[in-house]
């Protein structure tokens, strides 16, 4: 199980570090979205799903 | 691929202002991407999913303006095309130039960045409200919402505060002015004058340099050139439209809406942990930026529909933010709708570059204004939105009465004279005097 942020399709709108700022930052230079997380608990991909649903860009990846 | 819809439609109409949002349902059911002969002719999009993946392909859906080239199929992001010698910034590029313009203003906007201007935010509503709580009736537009964004966008780029009555009425005139309006040359007038106190301005500055988005304009470099004044010039005129204008919209359409619904102002006013979900329930739902357009670059078939070279598509934002596809109960503001994945900030590599401003810009202006007055009646015989909202959804004027309160400050005056002395000694310790 893991989650990541597409790099090339995040814009920055930075809704999934408002929705989840337990499992997402956001990158000094662009405010682009990054997981920071390194363990992919379920309480993680419970909120990284809720942040990937809330995605403009539907920039979040989630592998189950 | 699917037969072309032709429906009849104008987004800088009075029916679009009424009943653009009933016009984009009917036509969505009809076609998502549907088309319209008015101004030469262009494709409208009311789908989110069609808008997403036009704004996806800035290759072939192109935002830029190729200035001097009025019959090149680069004509930027307006429709009907408005031909002029300036060049619009970088919202009428396409990357990889746009996004090495927008690498030098990033630094400014992220939430980090941006946290540090809401006392500003707070103080200068306290302030704009001081000037008038006492008569019990003001314009919530002109006394308030018209300013607060004004003075946070001077302060940002490091224009003097006291200066955004120059920059005032050209830029909300020159986006609420219909393209057939007998005012045009007057507004196009007073533009003419910004530009050109602007540009002495930046003469001067760079002899006297302070910090902001203009010194980073000022000091950056592309392919180790310097920027040119006339590009600087474009990328200040786009964050000073962008600054004032499409906050003072938002902040006034959700004031009124809370003046309609006493119920959603009690909730707010009681759970104010529910302003995260609301804010972008407010934008997704007046949609401040209407939508942009695009100029499709070379033939191709996307999203299911067949495009030719030199068509121009108008992208909007506030159709598809009522796709119904996506958005249960689009017509409704619901203050806790989630998740909400709208349009309004834009989508692609030409997201809104102050959403973060945007967000805590709202915030601060509805919070304090609520705290100072709670109960109040807009008046709508003076009540004037925007003669066409094609461009922003906004409002001219919102006069209003209310219970009179007590002053807390000195005013407006005062405020820009203090911030301006804080701002000034905080420039002189970051030079490391």
């Amino acid at each position: 199980m893991r989650v990541y942020v597409q790099e090339d399709v995040c814009q920055g709108h930075t809704l999934c570090c408002m929705t989840a700022p337990e499992v997402f930052g956001l990158r000094d230079e662009d405010g682009h979205g990054f997981v920071k997380v390194t363990e992919f608990t379920p309480e993680v991909m419970e909120a990284a799903k809720r942040a990937a649903a809330n995605c403009p860009e539907q920039a979040i990846v989630i592998e189950e | 691929m699917t037969e072309r819809v032709v429906v009849d439609f104008d987004h800088h109409s009075k029916e679009y202002r009424e009943h653009g949002m009933e016009i984009a349902a009917e036509a969505r059911k009809r076609c998502p991407v549907a088309w319209s002969e008015r101004y030469g002719g262009y494709w409208f999009v009311t789908g989110l999913d069609e808008a997403s993946a036009f704004q996806k392909r800035p290759d072939l859906f192109s935002a830029r303006r190729e200035v001097g080239s009025p019959e090149s199929v680069y004509k930027g992001i307006a429709i009907p095309f408005v031909e002029s010698d300036y060049p619009g910034g970088f919202l009428e590029m396409d990357p990889p130039e746009q996004l090495e313009y927008r690498r030098i203003l990033n630094p400014f906007l992220s939430p980090a960045s941006v946290a540090k201007w809401e006392p500003l935010i707070r103080e200068f509503t306290n302030a704009c409200i001081d000037d008038f709580i006492e008569e019990g009736r003001g314009d919530f537009v002109q006394q308030v919402v018209n300013v607060v964004p004004a003075v946070l966008t001077m302060a940002m780029i490091g224009l003097p505060l006291g200066d955004w009555v120059v920059y005032n009425e050209p830029a909300h005139a020159s986006i609420y002015t219909p393209p057939d309006s007998p005012d045009l040359p007057r507004v196009q007038q007073l533009t003419m004058e910004m530009v050109t106190h602007l540009y002495q301005y930046i003469a001067e500055f760079r002899q006297n340099p302070r910090p902001g988005m203009l010194k980073a304009l000022v000091d950056a470099e592309i392919d180790g050139e310097p920027l040119p004044d006339l590009n600087i010039m474009g990328t200040l005129m786009l964050v000073i439209g962008g600054g004032f204008d499409t906050t003072t919209a938002l902040t006034s359409n959700a004031w009124r809406w809370l003046a309609e619904h006493p119920e959603g102002k009690a909730r707010l006013m009681a759970e104010p942990e529910l302003w995260t979900t609301a804010t972008e329930e407010f934008v997704r739902y007046f949609t401040p930026a209407q939508g942009t357009a695009r100029n499709v670059t070379q033939d191709c078939e996307v999203a299911g529909y067949s495009f030719s070279k030199g068509d121009r598509l108008l992208c909007s934002f506030a159709m598809p933010n009522r796709d119904p596809r996506h958005f249960e109960d689009p017509d409704t503001i619901k203050l806790d709708r989630f998740p909400n994945r709208h349009a309004a900030f834009g989508l692609g590599t030409h997201r809104c570059i102050g959403s973060n401003v945007a967000r805590l810009q709202f915030k601060g202006i509805m919070q304090e204004s609520l705290k100072r007055i709670p109960e109040y009646t807009i008046d709508y015989d003076g009540l004037e939105r925007y003669e066409t909202i094609g461009t922003i959804n906004g409002n001219k004027n919102m006069p209003m009465t209310f219970p009179p309160g007590k002053r807390q400050g000195p005013g407006l005056q005062a405020a820009l004279r203090d911030w301006q002395t804080k701002l000034d000694a905080e420039d002189l310790e970051s030079a490391g005097a």
